[in-house]
């Protein structure tokens, strides 16, 4: 009977099964770093293209408008808010007035049409963030928004996963830097720990952000 | 359910013991059929693998999930940077984008208002709930009002005029109007016919009435199919003029209604159910004693304390009785323990506190004679209160579509304009007014579909949505209500009133047309009282007032008419709890709602009693011919426990021809069977068996639980001692520090009447399905309602249980779920998440109370999906694959919480209303923290009626019931609670 295998073949074979296995470590692990990567998120990506080349920094730094004047339902409600074509023109309508770039924003003053700009921190729809009840318990826009002040063009600075969503909402002492309101009815209260132990439930309930 | 309590146990309807009464949901169930067996053997029977599955297969099958499962949580991102962040150019004044806006506006139900608050999100209107302002609501609201958003985004709706089957512009057709226009107002409108529904809208009369100045020569017409000018004969008869009654269930203390459904269904049946429920749970007066005598079951029959199942005619004769024995105040010594003898003996010992309600389907004399027994009490202006008609549509027999028809006949109609409606689908039969239409020489329909009517006239128009539109409406009681748009207009229509102020001249919009008529009313007030009016929804002291009776004198019925040959051959006309009288037909939320007493979706049947259908030969599912006067319609039968011998019940409104994709051809249509002088009862009828059977689907099989108590009623007096079981569980409990959210049902105002499962459908993005998938019990309602019979079929008793997730304290399927899905929340909640989901359905399998849901299919993208546009953005819209079930609406507690929390305080009681309970006219569900002992839920589980499902499981459920309370025994002096 002849021989099906050459003496090799035993070796071979290991070897194939070796390589076969590290090349399946390298991919998932590959996979492992990639998904756990910045890149992968977008932290440090700008838009690639914006309808107005807006610039938070001369705005903010330049300027001194504060993050509340234009984003202006980031205190009370779920969404921070877009200025308005009419808020923009408060400026706007003296200054630059003729540019070339200000054109969208005419456009949507005269015509009614909203302007879609790109957003660089986005959810997803199945996570349900408030704004209003983070910047109440003391999360400041900075937290999660970064140094906008100094941005040319705006980006994003963390992950906005879950695994960074849940590291605040674990431990939120370090981030939630509020100060309580006279008469407020957790005495003697200085964090939003106490709060949240007082009145609401623990923050990692899956309910807290999906609905 | 009667007497045999006294002894102060609790009947445990399913418990053992001398006086035990079995809880069954069908006749297939009693008879122990194989298909309920199959239903309750696997949760998914067509999803059970008959065959034993091999070692080899099953171990591929496992490599396979555990290889491919990782990449459920993989998605395609196809647009890399999300949606764009729309800046709007300016804001709505007190809008935040995100924030919903709530509108108070009117909707219409047999020509008469209804006030709703419309939530609306970002100019998109989502969820309609009741308006606490209105008389006809007080914050309740029915399936109705529920589903109408559904039908403000149907695809099919109509959106371009039509000419001879051809699309035409606006243009054309505007030239069309003004045309007919200058052409009647020429010649003062000879030749002119308008059919148009009732309706008690001021503006609409405002402008008939000018229209009737202008165009003295026209000719007008009213006809919807289900109201029609019995109620005013019958007022007529007795008082001598048309008048309408509005009843006040709140004083009244026995109760005889005869057919109807006055807590169940018509216009102003939420408030008569919220009044009766608080009369009922009243402290200081003993329970009210209510009798029905219906035909067919209803829902206030199956909340009456004695229910009688009794053919028309007999109901007309118990009525006789009953008048005859109120009048004479000796008992007739021939039959002193006759049912007329014990109902009339309870109603004068009532005195003015006792109510005979007739149904709208009873003949005049039965109507009359009702009248004439209040009256007889003294009970007018206690219990009801007779009013000036609230339509002002005149009742004469010279403006009814047999007049219209006659005048068609005669050749003398050159132009008719009819203005909503659908009388070429819904007109009786003998009439053929299908083909009338079509020998009028210039038609035009205005009508949200392209439906019936508009297939056979030469011209149609699209009609606004209610929503969409300006208008007034007055209540059953007269009280007027405006109607506001909530939204911008979604495709070019126009209204009823934009047609007429168009034929009179009348320059401007429908704003414009209310507010003259408001101008009119109010005079110098108008600018101060339209803004409050607008914002409430609801016109203060606007209701009708008791009409000045003169002195009614004792009006005798005419002697009855002579006995219907016996026989089965009596068919009764009824409104279709999910459909009404076909307008709905198109709307699939309405559509899929289980029936409450067939519990059938997605079609009709003929009901009748066993003893009937068996004589006839027939079964369940069997079609069968009906013929009268020459017309023939077909019709699978129901036999349905509890309805009268010798009838037969028809619900109208199904069997539409072009009503849109999901409403065509479903179920049968009766209307051909009616007859223009017996709308209601046609006597006669020639049923036979033709042979061919039809699969009629059902859910009353589905989801079953199988266990002991699940129905509890306790006597109205005595005290109630449910057995204490000790309750031992190997895990340990949980500690709830804050809230701990909790709900409790009573079972004894529960009425069934479903818009709890509605509005938990429109509130939570809950997936329309369709009848196939629906035929193997995979509906999707998070909030199921069952009902279940005790006692003999032929006169059982009813019971209504909703049933939503129960939240354990000890959940079965948190323990099986092997991804963490459903996990416990530090309030108490069963979690669901849907991320973590990857369909194993161990969870649903696990569930004693089959709560559970899982989406075979992605039932919210596949027809008859609703549209995207009514999904409430504030919950996730599921996809495939994942099991879904009651969140106990977690995103209200989260809105309520972050309220809270921003405000520095606690979440009040009441601040978080979940949909369900919101919509329950009877208030029957209430929700709350458990942990507060100052919460109304906590006083109701402290409550000895309230009791837990299938408790011997020691789930420890949160959602609680209160058993409801024994029907009085006849004649016997009310007990208390």
């Amino acid at each position: 009977m002849v021989q099906l295998f050459r003496p090799q073949a035993d070796t071979a074979f290991r070897l194939w099964v070796i390589a076969s296995a590290v090349v399946v470590i390298i991919v998932l692990g590959a996979g492992y770093i990639y998904v756990r990567s910045d890149a992968f998120w977008r932290v440090g990506a700008t838009a690639p293209m914006q309808p107005i080349p807006f610039r938070h920094d001369l705005h903010v730094a330049g300027v001194g408008i504060a993050c509340a004047f234009c984003h202006s339902t980031a205190e009370r409600a779920a969404h921070a808010g877009m200025p308005t074509a009419h808020a923009c023109l408060t400026c706007h309508s003296q200054i630059l007035q003729g540019a070339t770039v200000m054109e969208p924003l005419r456009t949507s003053a005269a015509l009614g049409t909203p302007i879609a700009w790109t957003s660089v921190t986005r959810l997803p729809n199945f996570a349900y963030f408030h704004h209003g009840v983070h910047i109440r318990s003391g999360v400041t826009c900075e937290t999660c928004h970064g140094r906008v002040d100094q941005m040319r063009e705006t980006e994003k600075v963390h992950t906005m996963s879950m695994a960074w969503c849940l590291d605040c909402h674990r431990n939120p002492a370090p981030n939630a830097v509020r100060t309580e309101p006279e008469g407020s009815a957790v005495e003697g209260s200085r964090d939003s720990l106490k709060v949240s132990e007082i009145f609401a439930a623990p923050l990692t309930n899956c309910s807290v952000c999906h609905r | 359910m009667t007497g045999e309590e006294d002894d102060g146990r609790p009947s445990d309807v399913t418990g053992s013991g001398p006086c035990e009464t079995r809880l069954w949901r069908s006749l297939e169930e009693l008879a122990g059929s194989e298909e309920v067996r199959r239903f309750g053997g696997a949760e998914f029977p067509e999803a059970a693998t008959p065959e034993t599955i091999d070692r080899r297969a099953l171990l591929n099958l496992m490599t396979a999930s555990l290889a491919l499962g990782g990449l459920t949580g993989c998605a395609v991102n196809r647009q890399p940077w999300g949606a764009p962040l729309l800046a709007q150019p300016r804001l709505a004044p007190q809008h935040t984008p995100g924030v919903p806006l709530i509108f108070a506006t009117s909707l219409e139900l047999d020509g008469l208002g209804r006030g709703v608050l419309v939530r609306s999100h970002d100019g998109r209107p989502v969820k309609i709930d009741g308006n606490p302002l209105h008389p006809a609501s007080l914050g309740g609201t029915d399936v109705f009002m529920q589903a109408e958003v559904l039908s403000l985004y149907d695809p099919d709706r109509s959106t371009v005029p039509m000419a001879g089957g051809m699309r035409r512009s606006w243009d054309d057709a505007s030239l069309y109007v003004t045309q007919l226009s200058h052409q009647f107002q020429a010649n003062a409108g000879r030749g002119l016919h308008i059919l148009l529904e009732p309706c008690a809208s001021p503006t609409r009369d405002r402008l008939i009435a000018l229209a009737r100045q202008t165009l003295p020569e026209a000719r007008w017409y009213f006809h919807a199919p289900l109201t029609d000018g019995n109620t005013h004969v019958a007022t007529a008869r007795v008082f001598g003029r048309p008048l309408d009654p509005v009843l006040d269930l709140m004083q009244a203390d026995v109760i005889l209604t005869l057919g109807g459904d006055p807590l169940g269904a018509g216009a102003g049946h939420i408030r008569y159910a919220a009044d009766y429920a608080q009369r009922r749970h009243a402290r200081d007066r003993p329970l009210p004693r209510l009798y029905s005598a219906e035909t067919s079951p209803s829902l206030t029959g199956a909340r009456a304390d004695h229910r009688l199942a009794l053919p028309p005619r007999e109901i007309e004769a118990l009525a006789r009785q009953v008048l005859d024995l109120v009048r004479n105040a000796a008992p007739p010594p021939a039959a002193p323990q006759s049912l007329a003898a014990i109902i009339a003996g309870d109603l004068r010992r009532a005195g003015a506190g006792g109510l005979v309600v007739p149904g709208r389907e009873q003949a005049a004399d039965v109507q009359a004679i009702a009248h004439a027994i209040n009256v007889e009490l003294g009970a007018v202006n206690r219990t009801v209160r007779y009013v000036e008609p609230i339509i002002q549509a005149s009742t004469d027999q010279s403006s009814s579509l047999l007049a219209l028809a006659e005048a068609i006949g005669r050749g003398v109609v050159d132009t008719l304009l009819i203005l909503g409606g659908n009388p070429a689908y819904d007109a009786p039969g003998d009439l053929e007014f299908a083909d009338l239409i079509g020998r009028v020489p210039s038609s035009l329909h205005l009508s949200y579909y392209f439906d019936e009517t508009s297939r056979v006239c030469r011209w149609h128009l699209p009609a606004r949505h209610a929503l969409e539109s300006w208008g007034d409406l007055r209540a059953f009681d007269g009280t007027a209500g405006l109607r506001q748009p909530v939204t911008v207009p979604l495709v070019e229509a126009m209204t009823a009133e934009d047609v007429l102020a168009q034929l009179v001249g009348e320059a401007g919009d429908g704003h414009a047309h209310v507010q003259a008529t408001w101008r009119e009313v109010w005079g110098e007030e108008f600018d101060a009282r339209w803004p409050t009016a607008l914002e409430d929804g609801v016109i203060a002291g606007s209701a009708a007032p008791a009409a000045s009776l003169a002195a009614p004198v004792g009006w005798s019925p005419p002697p009855a008419g002579p006995p219907v040959a016996a026989g089965y051959s009596m068919v009764v006309f009824a409104p279709d709890p999910s459909v009404w009288d076909g307008r709905f037909a198109n709307n699939g939320w309405l559509q899929e709602l289980p029936k409450p007493f067939t519990k059938q979706v997605w079609g009709n049947a003929a009901l009748m009693a066993s003893d009937t259908a068996s004589a006839l030969g027939l079964a369940t599912g069997d079609i069968a011919t009906f013929t009268h006067g020459g017309r023939t319609i077909e019709a699978p039968i129901w036999i349905m426990p509890g309805h009268a011998p010798d009838a037969v019940t028809m619900t109208l409104g199904y069997g539409r021809r072009a009503a849109g994709r999901q409403g065509s051809q479903r179920g049968f249509d009766a209307y051909p069977l009616r007859s223009s002088r017996e709308l209601w009862a046609l006597a006669g009828v020639t049923i036979a068996a033709n042979g061919r059977r039809d699969a009629l689907i059902s859910t009353q099989h589905h989801h079953g639980m199988e266990g002991r108590d699940i129905v509890r009623v306790v006597p109205a007096t005595g005290p109630v001692n449910w057995p204490v079981e000790p309750r031992r569980s190997m895990y340990p409990d949980y500690v709830y520090d804050g809230n701990a959210w909790g709900m409790s049902i009573d079972l004894d105002l529960c009425l069934g009447c479903n818009a709890c499962v509605v509005a938990c459908q429109a509130e939570n993005n809950v997936p329309i399905v369709g009848p196939d998938e629906v035929a193997q019990g995979r509906e999707m309602h998070w909030l199921r309602i069952d009902r279940y019979f005790a006692g003999v079929p032929d006169a059982p008793e009813t019971y209504f249980q909703p049933v939503p997730c129960m939240h354990c304290e000890k959940a079965p399927c948190e323990v099986v779920c092997p991804v963490n899905a459903t996990v416990h929340s530090s309030e108490g909640l069963n979690e669901m998440t849907y991320n973590r989901c990857v369909g194993t359905r161990t969870c649903s399998n696990n569930c004693p109370y089959k709560v559970r849901r899982f989406n075979w299919f992605n039932y919210n993208q596949k027809p008859p999906a609703a549209p995207d546009a009514v999904q409430n953005p504030e919950v996730t819209v599921r996809w495939r694959g994942v099991v879904e079930k009651c969140t106990y609406c977690v995103h209200r507690i989260s809105t309520a919480r972050i309220a809270a929390k921003m405000e520095g305080r606690p979440i009040r009681d009441g601040e978080v209303m979940t949909a369900c309970q919101q919509a329950c006219p009877t208030r029957a569900i209430v929700f709350g923290n458990i942990n507060d002992p100052d919460s109304a839920v906590y006083r109701c589980r402290e409550n000895p009626r309230s009791y837990e499902l299938l408790k011997d499981l020691n789930t420890r459920p949160r959602t609680t019931y209160l058993a409801r309370i024994a029907g009085l025994g006849r004649g016997s002096v009310g007990g208390t609670r």
